[in-house]
Formats: C-alpha cells, sequence, structure tokens
C-alpha cells in the first residue's frame, strides 16, 4: 500500500511538475511573510511591554485644601480608580526637590511649607485615565501625562498586533490556496478516482497517492518558506543593527511551524477534499 | 447469488425500474435484453452499488447491497467483474498497469500480477498492446482491455454491459466463449445486450426488461 502511495504519488508529481512547483512556492511565499511577522513581532515584543510600564504623574492640589479636606478627596479617587496608586509627597520633600531645582526659592517665597500647595503622586500604567482629574476644583494643575517609553511601547504594541493580524491573514490565504489547489487537483482525476471506487479500491489505496503527490509539495513549498523568513530575517537584522537594535530572530519554533503548516495543509486538504468527493459519490 | 425483491428505482419521479424481483443462482449464465432504455443498465448499476433503489431489497453474495456501509462497498465490488459500456480505463496508466493495478488492490502481490494480467491480455489478443496507454487503442481494443480488466481477478459474479458493443462478430464469438468458459469454471455471469445475435448464439436463461419491468424469464430461444 505504501508503495503503491508512493509510486503513484511520484508518477502525479512528474506529470504535473511544473504546475506543482509553481503551486508550492505560491504557498510558500504567505507561510514565509507570516513566519517573518511572527519573528518581528517577537522581536517588537519587549519594545511593546514598555507601554505597560507604570508611570508616576505629579498632581498640585489646591492650596486652600486643608489636611482633612485633602485626605477625603484622595480617598475619594482610591476608590473611583482602584488602578492608581496615590502617595501624598510631603511639605518637606516638595520644598528639597524645587531647591533642586530652584536655588534661590527661598529668597523668593520665603520659609516654611505653608505656602508650598499640596502634592500627590498618582503612579499608572494607563496615563489617559488621569485626564478626569483636570477640571476639578481641587487640582491646581497636572503633570505631563505622556512619556517617550509609552509612546514608543504603543506604537510598538500597535504595530505587533498589525503583524499578528497580516500573520493570520497570510495563513489563510495558504490554506485557501491548498484547498484550491488540491480541489483543481482531485477535479482532474476525478473520473479516475470513480473508477478506482468501481473496480474496488479502498479509500485508503485511492487517497495515498494524492497525499504523497501533495505532501512532497508542501516539503518543497516549507523548505522554501524556511529559508525565505530565514533570508528576510537577516536583511531585517543587518538593517535594525546598525541602529544599535537587537537582531530579528526567526525562532527554530517559528520555523518548524512553517514545516509543519507548508506539508500538513495541502495534506489535510487532501484527505478532506477525498472524504468529501467519496461521500457525495456514494450518497448520490 | 443475486436477490432482487420489489426493486423500484426512478429518477425525479421518471421510473426506470418498477417492482422487479428476480433471483440468480450461483453458476447461472443470463442475458439481461431489452431495448435502449429499458433499464438494463440501471439494474447492473443497482448490482454493483453504483445507484442505489428507490425502494425494495438488493442482495448480491448474500450482502444486502442497497444497505451497505461505504466502507464495505470495496469488498463488494472485489467479488465482482464488471464489463463497463463505456470501459472505465484509467487513462494514465498503460494496457497492463489497467489490469495489474485491479489484481493490486486483490492482493495480488506484484510478479504474480504481471504473470496474470499478460496471461488474460494473451488470452484476448492484446499482448503486443500491453504498453498503449487507452487513448492509443481503438473501441475494440479498449474493450478488451475492460473485458481483461474485470477478468483477470476471476471474480464469482460478472456483470456486462454491452460487453460486445464495438467487436466485430469474430471477437464478439471469441468473448462469448470467453464467458462461457468462465461460467463453467463457476462463477455467474450476467451480459446486458440488445443484439439478437448474441442472444441466438448460446442457449441461456434471458431477462427481457420492457419499461422497467421483466417482460419474459426463461431459456432463450423461447
Amino acid at each position: 500500500m505504501m508503495q503503491h502511495a508512493l509510486n503513484e504519488g511520484l508518477l502525479l508529481l512528474r506529470q504535473r511538475a511544473g504546475v506543482s512547483t509553481v503551486l508550492a512556492l505560491a504557498l510558500a511565499v504567505p507561510i514565509a511573510l507570516a513566519g517573518v511577522g511572527m519573528a518581528v513581532y517577537r522581536w517588537l515584543g519587549p519594545v511593546a511591554e514598555l507601554s505597560g510600564t507604570e508611570s508616576s504623574i505629579a498632581v498640585l492640589l489646591h492650596p486652600d485644601l486643608d489636611t482633612a479636606e485633602r485626605q477625603r478627596w484622595v480617598a475619594a479617587q482610591s476608590t473611583a480608580h482602584p488602578d492608581w496608586r496615590i502617595t501624598e509627597v510631603s511639605s518637606e520633600e516638595l520644598v528639597r526637590r524645587l531647591r533642586r531645582w530652584f536655588p534661590y526659592l527661598e529668597d523668593l517665597v520665603g520659609t516654611g511649607d505653608a505656602t508650598m500647595p499640596p502634592l500627590i503622586e498618582v503612579a499608572t500604567s494607563d496615563l489617559e485615565s488621569l485626564a478626569v482629574l483636570e477640571g476639578q476644583p481641587e487640582v491646581l494643575a497636572v503633570g505631563p501625562q505622556s512619556s517617550v517609553q509609552q509612546l514608543l511601547g504603543q506604537v510598538a504594541r500597535r504595530l505587533s498586533w498589525a503583524l499578528a493580524v497580516l500573520s493570520a491573514v497570510l495563513l489563510s490565504a495558504a490554506v485557501l490556496l491548498a484547498v484550491v489547489w488540491v480541489h483543481l487537483e482531485l477535479y482532474r482525476h476525478s473520473d479516475e478516482l470513480t473508477i478506482m471506487r468501481l473496480v474496488g479500491a479502498t479509500e485508503g489505496t485511492i487517497r495515498g497517492p494524492f497525499v504523497v503527490a501533495v505532501g512532497v509539495s508542501g516539503v518543497v513549498a516549507g523548505m522554501v518558506a524556511v529559508f525565505g523568513s530565514l533570508a528576510a530575517a537577516n536583511g531585517l537584522t543587518r538593517m535594525v543593527t546598525v541602529l544599535g537594535l537587537p537582531e530579528v530572530v526567526v525562532t527554530p519554533g517559528i520555523l518548524a511551524m512553517q514545516l509543519a503548516t507548508a506539508v500538513m495543509l495541502p495534506v489535510t486538504a487532501a484527505a478532506f477534499t477525498l472524504s468529501r468527493h467519496a461521500r457525495e459519490e456514494f450518497d448520490s | 447469488m443475486i436477490r432482487l425483491r420489489n426493486v423500484s428505482k426512478d429518477f425525479e419521479g421518471r421510473f426506470i425500474l418498477r417492482s422487479l424481483d428476480l433471483q440468480v443462482e450461483a453458476g447461472e449464465f443470463i442475458f439481461l435484453t431489452g431495448p435502449s432504455g429499458a433499464g438494463k443498465t440501471t439494474l447492473l448499476r443497482l448490482l454493483y452499488a453504483a445507484e442505489r433503489p428507490s425502494e425494495g431489497e438488493v442482495w448480491v453474495a448474500g450482502r444486502r447491497v442497497d444497505q451497505l456501509q461505504r466502507s464495505r462497498l470495496p469488498l463488494l465490488r472485489r467479488k465482482i467483474g464488471v464489463i463497463f459500456q463505456d470501459f472505465k480505463l484509467l487513462r494514465r496508466k498503460t494496457v497492463l498497469e489497467n489490469i495489474t493495478f485491479v489484481l493490486r488492490i486483490h492482493g495480488v502481490p506484484p510478479r504474480e500480477s504481471n504473470r496474470r494480467a499478460q496471461q488474460v491480455l494473451k488470452r484476448l489478443g492484446l499482448q503486443h498492446r500491453q504498453g498503449a496507454l487507452p487513448d492509443a487503442l481503438s473501441g475494440g481494443e479498449q474493450q478488451r482491455v475492460a473485458i481483461a480488466r474485470a477478468l483477470a481477478y476471476q471474480p464469482r459474479l460478472i456483470l456486462a454491459d454491452e460487453p460486445t458493443g464495438n467487436l466485430d462478430a469474430d471477437l464478439a464469438s471469441e468473448l462469448l466463449s470467453l464467458l462461457c468458459d468462465i461460467n463453467y469454471q463457476g462463477a455467474t455471469v450476467l451480459v446486458a445486450t440488445h443484439d439478437h445475435a448474441i442472444l441466438e448464439s448460446i442457449p441461456a436463461r434471458a431477462l427481457v426488461l420492457h419499461q422497467g419491468r421483466i417482460h419474459y424469464d426463461g431459456m432463450w430461444p423461447p
């Protein structure tokens, strides 16, 4: 049975060598691109994580607020925003910080902390959520709400998602291509399949040669995809290392996935289509 | 060997076979005849499970064919040698491969397959064409290959649909004597034909179909 499947499968391939090669290459392209997409997705990972880092933003409260009012306000904000970590900065700490930047501060405003507005710091990973503080009567000013790191992280995260979606779309295209390819091949051999069934061939005997033929084409497609994505990653690495950035690496896992996808897609499509062909013929 | 009980077959309301009852014992030689459209080919297709009856029971070699599962179909068909009216040869395979392929399906080892295929080709006068592809053969030669393929694995039941349609008188006579030999060796043979010369050539049971019903069942000539 195996010998028969191998011989007949290779015969099928020989008879359609040109078409099989073109289709294998066509299958390799989306799989290779999906692999590169995954490698870049991984590469962007550490940068994308920056979008989730916590930043601490200074919020100046109105100087007229007494301690009790301030504590009530802080408690209310903590309840409303459980993800915020609110810490009160003491007047001494605020003076110390200001002195670092403004050595002549005391000459200007005199000594004592009575003149210092109450300062709190809100630590959160969602800086945009601080917008609710703007316009509150208790709040005098909110510090800058963006950080370059976070911005970079957000861009990288969006780019990662775009690449993941692109990879999924490309793999879907590969699935579609494999199904259409197998469908066309089986359509060409439809009469032959019917004859084989009429003379008593089992589905295994019929399926074997097609599985071998599309499996071999799948291996070719997989190898092309593997080498293609390695070459692409190499090219990207050359560009980014100039900027002092780390290499883009196509991991063995991604390579194995590419090879497996290239082989399994057409083989599964062949098995499924042949099974459906047999069922339709039997039911009719 | 064959038993039909109240079998009818219709295609979109048009009845091809109506309430057929038939019993064929193992080892019989039967002609199935009638005008074109009488239902001869449909009856044969019911026997090798290429069609299912609209109603009734079809039994072949002790199996109820109309209720057979898809996975059991190959086993039934390996007991039946079918000579198709349109030959149904594998176009990509040579004459020899068309026959050895079927033998291999039946589990005959490659060397034995080759020997048996060549033997049957020699008997049908096709040994010199064993390397040719079906498309390079004449209609008569293709028909003989189809016959050779059906006979090669010595099935218990042979169903022949107009097997002499493309043969000249000498070859038709040779084919009939071949089928008689096989029948003599114990196989049941059912030959669908509308050729009266064939019918007259050997005395055998004949079923005459007319408008989907058995019009006559008995020895021919009557």
